[in-house]
Protein backbone atom coordinates (compact mmCIF):
# COMPACT_ATOMS: atom_id res chain seq x y z
CA UNK A 1 0.00 0.00 0.00
CA UNK A 2 1.79 3.28 -1.27
CA UNK A 3 1.03 6.59 1.09
CA UNK A 4 -1.34 7.58 -1.48
CA UNK A 5 -3.25 4.89 -1.24
CA UNK A 6 -3.33 5.04 2.30
CA UNK A 7 -4.82 8.89 3.03
CA UNK A 8 -7.33 8.07 0.50
CA UNK A 9 -8.30 4.93 2.78
CA UNK A 10 -8.46 6.88 5.57
CA UNK A 11 -10.92 10.18 3.69
CA UNK A 12 -13.00 7.08 2.36
CA UNK A 13 -13.31 5.62 5.68
CA UNK A 14 -14.16 9.06 7.63
CA UNK A 15 -16.65 9.87 5.19
CA UNK A 16 -18.36 6.57 4.71
CA UNK A 17 -18.02 5.26 8.46
CA UNK A 18 -20.60 7.59 9.16
CA UNK A 19 -22.43 8.41 5.66
CA UNK A 20 -25.31 5.79 5.43
CA UNK A 21 -23.45 4.02 2.71
CA UNK A 22 -21.30 1.11 4.59
CA UNK A 23 -17.41 2.06 5.45
CA UNK A 24 -16.59 -2.06 5.16
CA UNK A 25 -18.31 -2.34 2.06
CA UNK A 26 -16.32 0.99 0.38
CA UNK A 27 -13.35 -0.07 1.57
CA UNK A 28 -13.79 -3.16 -0.18
CA UNK A 29 -15.06 -2.34 -3.47
CA UNK A 30 -12.98 0.74 -4.19
CA UNK A 31 -9.34 -0.26 -3.96
CA UNK A 32 -11.31 -3.64 -6.07
CA UNK A 33 -11.99 -1.20 -8.44
CA UNK A 34 -9.00 1.19 -8.56
CA UNK A 35 -7.17 -2.01 -9.10
CA UNK A 36 -5.11 -1.60 -5.71
CA UNK A 37 -3.27 -5.03 -5.13
CA UNK A 38 -3.56 -4.92 -0.74
CA UNK A 39 -3.28 -7.60 1.71
CA UNK A 40 -6.16 -7.28 3.78
CA UNK A 41 -4.94 -9.60 6.24
CA UNK A 42 -1.60 -8.40 6.59
CA UNK A 43 -0.51 -6.95 9.76
CA UNK A 44 0.54 -3.63 8.68
CA UNK A 45 -3.15 -2.96 6.78
CA UNK A 46 -4.86 -4.47 10.22
CA UNK A 47 -2.95 -1.89 12.41
CA UNK A 48 -3.81 1.01 9.62
CA UNK A 49 -7.20 0.40 10.11
CA UNK A 50 -7.47 0.28 13.71
CA UNK A 51 -5.15 3.91 13.78
CA UNK A 52 -8.06 4.28 11.15
CA UNK A 53 -11.08 3.56 13.55
CA UNK A 54 -9.56 4.96 16.62
CA UNK A 55 -9.51 8.42 14.80
CA UNK A 56 -13.08 8.24 13.99
CA UNK A 57 -14.27 7.35 17.22
CA UNK A 58 -12.14 10.34 18.53
CA UNK A 59 -13.85 12.32 16.20
CA UNK A 60 -17.15 11.35 17.26
CA UNK A 61 -16.32 11.79 21.08
CA UNK A 62 -15.32 15.68 20.41
CA UNK A 63 -18.36 15.85 18.22
CA UNK A 64 -20.59 15.05 21.27
CA UNK A 65 -18.67 15.96 23.61
CA UNK A 66 -21.39 17.77 25.51
CA UNK A 67 -24.08 14.64 25.27
CA UNK A 68 -21.19 12.22 26.23
CA UNK A 69 -20.26 14.22 29.30
CA UNK A 70 -23.71 14.05 30.26
CA UNK A 71 -23.99 10.37 29.49
CA UNK A 72 -21.32 9.83 32.01
CA UNK A 73 -23.17 11.84 34.23
CA UNK A 74 -26.01 10.29 34.05
CA UNK A 75 -24.47 6.94 34.32
CA UNK A 76 -22.32 7.46 37.51
CA UNK A 77 -25.68 9.62 39.39
CA UNK A 78 -28.01 6.10 38.75
CA UNK A 79 -25.71 3.61 39.34
CA UNK A 80 -24.53 5.65 43.01
CA UNK A 81 -28.39 6.08 43.39
CA UNK A 82 -29.55 2.45 42.90
CA UNK A 83 -32.08 3.15 40.18
CA UNK A 84 -32.49 4.95 36.74
CA UNK A 85 -34.14 8.58 37.36
CA UNK A 86 -36.40 10.07 34.54
CA UNK A 87 -33.84 12.65 33.61
CA UNK A 88 -33.59 12.72 30.02
CA UNK A 89 -29.40 12.32 29.94
CA UNK A 90 -29.89 9.01 32.14
CA UNK A 91 -32.24 7.15 30.31
CA UNK A 92 -29.96 8.19 26.92
CA UNK A 93 -26.93 6.59 28.76
CA UNK A 94 -29.06 3.12 29.23
CA UNK A 95 -30.68 3.67 26.14
CA UNK A 96 -26.69 3.14 24.72
CA UNK A 97 -25.79 0.67 27.68
CA UNK A 98 -28.84 -1.29 26.00
CA UNK A 99 -28.23 -0.43 22.33
CA UNK A 100 -24.75 -1.65 22.67
CA UNK A 101 -24.65 -5.23 24.60
CA UNK A 102 -26.35 -6.72 20.76
CA UNK A 103 -23.65 -4.99 18.88
CA UNK A 104 -20.94 -6.08 21.38
CA UNK A 105 -22.24 -9.98 21.71
CA UNK A 106 -22.62 -10.32 18.30
CA UNK A 107 -19.47 -9.08 16.99
CA UNK A 108 -17.37 -10.54 19.41
CA UNK A 109 -18.68 -14.03 18.21
CA UNK A 110 -19.78 -13.58 14.22
CA UNK A 111 -17.63 -10.58 13.35
CA UNK A 112 -14.50 -13.12 11.34
CA UNK A 113 -16.99 -15.54 10.14
CA UNK A 114 -19.25 -13.37 8.65
CA UNK A 115 -16.84 -11.23 7.21
CA UNK A 116 -14.98 -14.74 5.91
CA UNK A 117 -18.04 -16.28 4.72
CA UNK A 118 -19.54 -12.74 2.92
CA UNK A 119 -15.95 -10.83 1.94
CA UNK A 120 -16.61 -11.44 -1.91
CA UNK A 121 -16.84 -8.38 -4.01
CA UNK A 122 -20.76 -10.44 -6.16
CA UNK A 123 -21.72 -10.20 -2.37
CA UNK A 124 -20.97 -6.91 -1.06
CA UNK A 125 -21.68 -5.74 -4.17
CA UNK A 126 -25.34 -7.71 -3.43
CA UNK A 127 -25.51 -5.98 0.29
CA UNK A 128 -24.99 -2.56 -0.77
CA UNK A 129 -28.44 -3.36 -2.91
CA UNK A 130 -29.67 -4.68 0.47
CA UNK A 131 -28.80 -1.78 1.95
CA UNK A 132 -30.86 0.68 -0.08
CA UNK A 133 -33.40 -1.37 0.06
CA UNK A 134 -33.30 -1.43 3.92
CA UNK A 135 -33.26 2.34 3.50
CA UNK A 136 -36.04 3.14 1.46
CA UNK A 137 -38.11 0.15 3.16
CA UNK A 138 -37.70 2.02 6.32
CA UNK A 139 -38.84 5.40 4.84
CA UNK A 140 -41.69 3.76 3.76
CA UNK A 141 -42.79 1.75 6.67
CA UNK A 142 -42.10 4.62 9.00
CA UNK A 143 -45.23 6.70 8.04
CA UNK A 144 -47.26 3.05 7.76
CA UNK A 145 -46.31 1.64 11.77
CA UNK A 146 -46.59 5.20 13.18
CA UNK A 147 -49.28 7.40 13.82
CA UNK A 148 -49.31 10.54 15.84
CA UNK A 149 -46.09 13.30 16.80
CA UNK A 150 -43.04 11.69 17.06
CA UNK A 151 -41.28 10.45 19.67
CA UNK A 152 -38.06 11.86 21.35
CA UNK A 153 -34.99 10.24 21.84
CA UNK A 154 -35.01 10.21 25.50
CA UNK A 155 -38.75 8.36 25.51
CA UNK A 156 -37.64 5.77 23.98
CA UNK A 157 -38.35 2.08 24.99
CA UNK A 158 -35.39 -0.20 27.07
CA UNK A 159 -36.46 -2.64 23.94
CA UNK A 160 -36.04 -0.18 21.07
CA UNK A 161 -32.80 0.40 22.34
CA UNK A 162 -32.16 -3.24 21.80
CA UNK A 163 -34.01 -2.85 18.15
CA UNK A 164 -31.29 -0.29 17.54
CA UNK A 165 -28.75 -2.44 18.60
CA UNK A 166 -29.84 -5.28 16.81
CA UNK A 167 -30.19 -3.12 13.81
CA UNK A 168 -26.94 -1.99 14.11
CA UNK A 169 -25.66 -5.50 14.09
CA UNK A 170 -26.64 -6.22 10.39
CA UNK A 171 -23.55 -3.83 9.57
CA UNK A 172 -21.76 -6.98 10.50
CA UNK A 173 -22.24 -8.01 6.79
CA UNK A 174 -19.93 -5.74 4.47
CA UNK A 175 -22.28 -3.43 2.21
CA UNK A 176 -24.83 -3.08 5.36
CA UNK A 177 -24.37 0.20 6.86
CA UNK A 178 -24.25 0.75 10.65
CA UNK A 179 -25.66 4.21 10.46
CA UNK A 180 -28.22 3.27 7.87
CA UNK A 181 -29.34 0.35 9.93
CA UNK A 182 -29.66 1.91 12.98
CA UNK A 183 -31.36 4.77 11.75
CA UNK A 184 -33.89 2.77 10.15
CA UNK A 185 -34.72 0.86 13.25
CA UNK A 186 -35.47 4.27 15.45
CA UNK A 187 -37.61 5.49 12.10
CA UNK A 188 -39.41 2.46 12.95
CA UNK A 189 -39.85 3.17 16.14
CA UNK A 190 -40.91 6.40 15.98
CA UNK A 191 -38.00 8.64 16.35
CA UNK A 192 -37.57 11.34 14.14
CA UNK A 193 -34.75 11.78 11.46
CA UNK A 194 -32.37 14.12 13.37
CA UNK A 195 -33.12 12.13 16.67
CA UNK A 196 -32.71 8.66 14.93
CA UNK A 197 -29.18 9.93 13.71
CA UNK A 198 -27.81 11.09 16.72
CA UNK A 199 -28.77 7.87 18.57
CA UNK A 200 -26.90 6.19 16.11
CA UNK A 201 -24.30 8.25 16.01
CA UNK A 202 -23.60 8.35 19.95
CA UNK A 203 -24.25 3.91 19.36
CA UNK A 204 -21.82 4.10 16.48
CA UNK A 205 -18.90 5.48 19.41
CA UNK A 206 -19.09 2.91 22.07
CA UNK A 207 -18.90 -0.12 18.99
CA UNK A 208 -15.91 1.22 17.07
CA UNK A 209 -14.07 2.88 20.16
CA UNK A 210 -14.15 -0.78 22.10
CA UNK A 211 -13.08 -2.44 19.03
CA UNK A 212 -10.27 -0.29 17.99
CA UNK A 213 -8.95 -0.31 21.23
CA UNK A 214 -9.04 -3.84 21.37
CA UNK A 215 -7.27 -4.03 18.58
CA UNK A 216 -4.99 -1.56 19.86
CA UNK A 217 -2.04 -4.18 20.27
CA UNK A 218 -1.81 -4.38 16.46
CA UNK A 219 -0.68 -1.15 16.32
CA UNK A 220 1.94 -1.85 19.17
CA UNK A 221 3.16 -5.09 17.25
CA UNK A 222 6.73 -4.58 15.92
CA UNK A 223 5.51 -6.06 12.62
CA UNK A 224 3.75 -2.63 12.87
CA UNK A 225 6.36 -0.11 13.13
CA UNK A 226 6.84 -0.01 9.42
CA UNK A 227 3.23 1.94 9.02
CA UNK A 228 3.24 3.93 12.32
CA UNK A 229 3.80 7.23 9.93
CA UNK A 230 1.05 6.18 7.49
CA UNK A 231 -1.58 5.27 10.76
CA UNK A 232 -1.12 8.41 12.63
CA UNK A 233 -1.37 10.21 9.76
CA UNK A 234 -4.67 8.08 8.30
CA UNK A 235 -5.86 8.43 12.08
CA UNK A 236 -6.32 12.26 11.53
CA UNK A 237 -7.21 12.09 8.34
CA UNK A 238 -10.07 9.75 8.95
CA UNK A 239 -10.94 11.45 12.22
CA UNK A 240 -10.94 15.11 10.40
CA UNK A 241 -13.03 13.51 7.42
CA UNK A 242 -15.61 11.57 10.25
CA UNK A 243 -16.01 14.64 12.45
CA UNK A 244 -17.01 17.36 9.15
CA UNK A 245 -18.92 13.78 8.31
CA UNK A 246 -21.02 13.98 11.06
CA UNK A 247 -21.85 18.13 11.22
CA UNK A 248 -23.01 17.76 7.86
CA UNK A 249 -24.93 14.82 8.52
CA UNK A 250 -26.93 15.96 11.61
CA UNK A 251 -27.50 19.35 10.02
CA UNK A 252 -28.68 17.08 6.93
CA UNK A 253 -30.53 14.82 8.91
CA UNK A 254 -33.21 18.18 10.33
CA UNK A 255 -34.64 18.33 7.10
CA UNK A 256 -34.10 15.10 4.69
CA UNK A 257 -34.10 11.25 5.01
CA UNK A 258 -32.48 8.19 3.97
CA UNK A 259 -33.46 7.82 0.20
CA UNK A 260 -31.05 10.00 -1.48
CA UNK A 261 -28.10 7.98 0.00
CA UNK A 262 -30.49 4.45 -0.99
CA UNK A 263 -30.26 5.43 -4.33
CA UNK A 264 -26.08 5.90 -4.30
CA UNK A 265 -26.08 2.90 -3.03
CA UNK A 266 -28.61 1.10 -5.30
CA UNK A 267 -26.66 2.39 -8.79
CA UNK A 268 -22.83 2.10 -6.84
CA UNK A 269 -24.24 -2.03 -5.58
CA UNK A 270 -25.44 -2.54 -9.30
CA UNK A 271 -22.47 -0.96 -10.81
CA UNK A 272 -19.95 -2.83 -8.95
CA UNK A 273 -22.18 -6.19 -9.60
CA UNK A 274 -22.11 -5.41 -12.92
CA UNK A 275 -18.56 -4.72 -13.44
CA UNK A 276 -17.71 -8.09 -11.32
CA UNK A 277 -19.62 -9.72 -13.77
CA UNK A 278 -17.48 -8.62 -16.58
CA UNK A 279 -14.65 -9.70 -14.36
CA UNK A 280 -13.42 -5.78 -14.24
CA UNK A 281 -12.88 -5.83 -10.85
CA UNK A 282 -12.38 -9.27 -8.50
CA UNK B 1 -34.40 -10.48 40.69
CA UNK B 2 -30.98 -10.10 42.75
CA UNK B 3 -30.30 -13.41 43.27
CA UNK B 4 -30.98 -13.93 39.05
CA UNK B 5 -28.79 -10.86 38.59
CA UNK B 6 -25.97 -12.20 40.80
CA UNK B 7 -26.15 -15.34 39.49
CA UNK B 8 -25.62 -14.27 36.10
CA UNK B 9 -23.26 -12.07 37.14
CA UNK B 10 -20.90 -14.83 38.64
CA UNK B 11 -21.77 -17.17 35.63
CA UNK B 12 -20.64 -13.70 33.15
CA UNK B 13 -17.25 -13.69 35.32
CA UNK B 14 -16.55 -17.50 35.16
CA UNK B 15 -17.28 -17.43 31.56
CA UNK B 16 -15.10 -14.73 30.98
CA UNK B 17 -11.97 -16.17 33.24
CA UNK B 18 -12.22 -19.19 30.53
CA UNK B 19 -12.10 -17.34 27.43
CA UNK B 20 -9.43 -15.13 28.95
CA UNK B 21 -7.45 -18.07 29.47
CA UNK B 22 -7.86 -19.75 26.77
CA UNK B 23 -9.95 -22.74 28.54
CA UNK B 24 -12.99 -22.28 26.71
CA UNK B 25 -12.97 -21.65 23.08
CA UNK B 26 -16.59 -22.27 22.19
CA UNK B 27 -17.41 -19.81 19.18
CA UNK B 28 -14.18 -18.29 18.91
CA UNK B 29 -12.38 -18.85 15.38
CA UNK B 30 -8.89 -19.65 16.12
CA UNK B 31 -6.91 -22.08 19.56
CA UNK B 32 -5.36 -20.06 22.41
CA UNK B 33 -6.64 -16.98 24.89
CA UNK B 34 -9.43 -14.71 23.86
CA UNK B 35 -9.44 -11.73 25.78
CA UNK B 36 -12.08 -9.53 23.37
CA UNK B 37 -14.48 -12.77 24.40
CA UNK B 38 -13.17 -12.07 27.87
CA UNK B 39 -13.13 -8.35 28.17
CA UNK B 40 -17.26 -8.78 27.06
CA UNK B 41 -18.22 -11.13 29.83
CA UNK B 42 -16.13 -9.39 32.35
CA UNK B 43 -18.27 -6.04 31.22
CA UNK B 44 -21.67 -8.12 31.20
CA UNK B 45 -20.94 -9.30 34.46
CA UNK B 46 -20.37 -5.50 35.77
CA UNK B 47 -23.66 -5.05 34.05
CA UNK B 48 -25.37 -7.68 35.77
CA UNK B 49 -24.04 -6.06 39.04
CA UNK B 50 -25.76 -2.85 38.21
CA UNK B 51 -28.90 -4.99 37.35
CA UNK B 52 -28.12 -6.59 41.23
CA UNK B 53 -28.07 -3.36 42.80
CA UNK B 54 -31.32 -1.19 40.99
CA UNK B 55 -33.13 -4.59 41.89
CA UNK B 56 -31.95 -4.22 45.37
CA UNK B 57 -33.27 -0.41 45.38
CA UNK B 58 -36.53 -1.74 43.69
CA UNK B 59 -37.24 -3.82 46.39
CA UNK B 60 -36.49 -2.40 49.32
CA UNK B 61 -38.91 1.00 48.02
Amino acid sequence: MTFLQAMLLAVLQGFSELFPISSLGHTVLVPALLHWHIDRSAPTFLAFVVALHLGTAVALVVFYRRDWAGIVRGLAASIARGRIGTDGEERIAWLLVFGTIPVAVLGVFLERPVRALFGSIPLVAGFLIVNAAIMFAGERLRSAVRSGPPRRLASLPWSGAVWVGLGQSLALFPGISRSGSSIVAGLLLGLTHEDAARYSFLLATPAIGAASVLELPRLLDPSAQGVLAEAAIGGVLAGVTAYASVAFLTRYFRSNDLRPFGWYCLVAGAGALALAAAKMIA
Amino acid sequence: MRNIALALAVVFFVVGSLYWTGTLQVGAGHPGPHHSHGILFFVLGLLALVWMRFAGRASAS
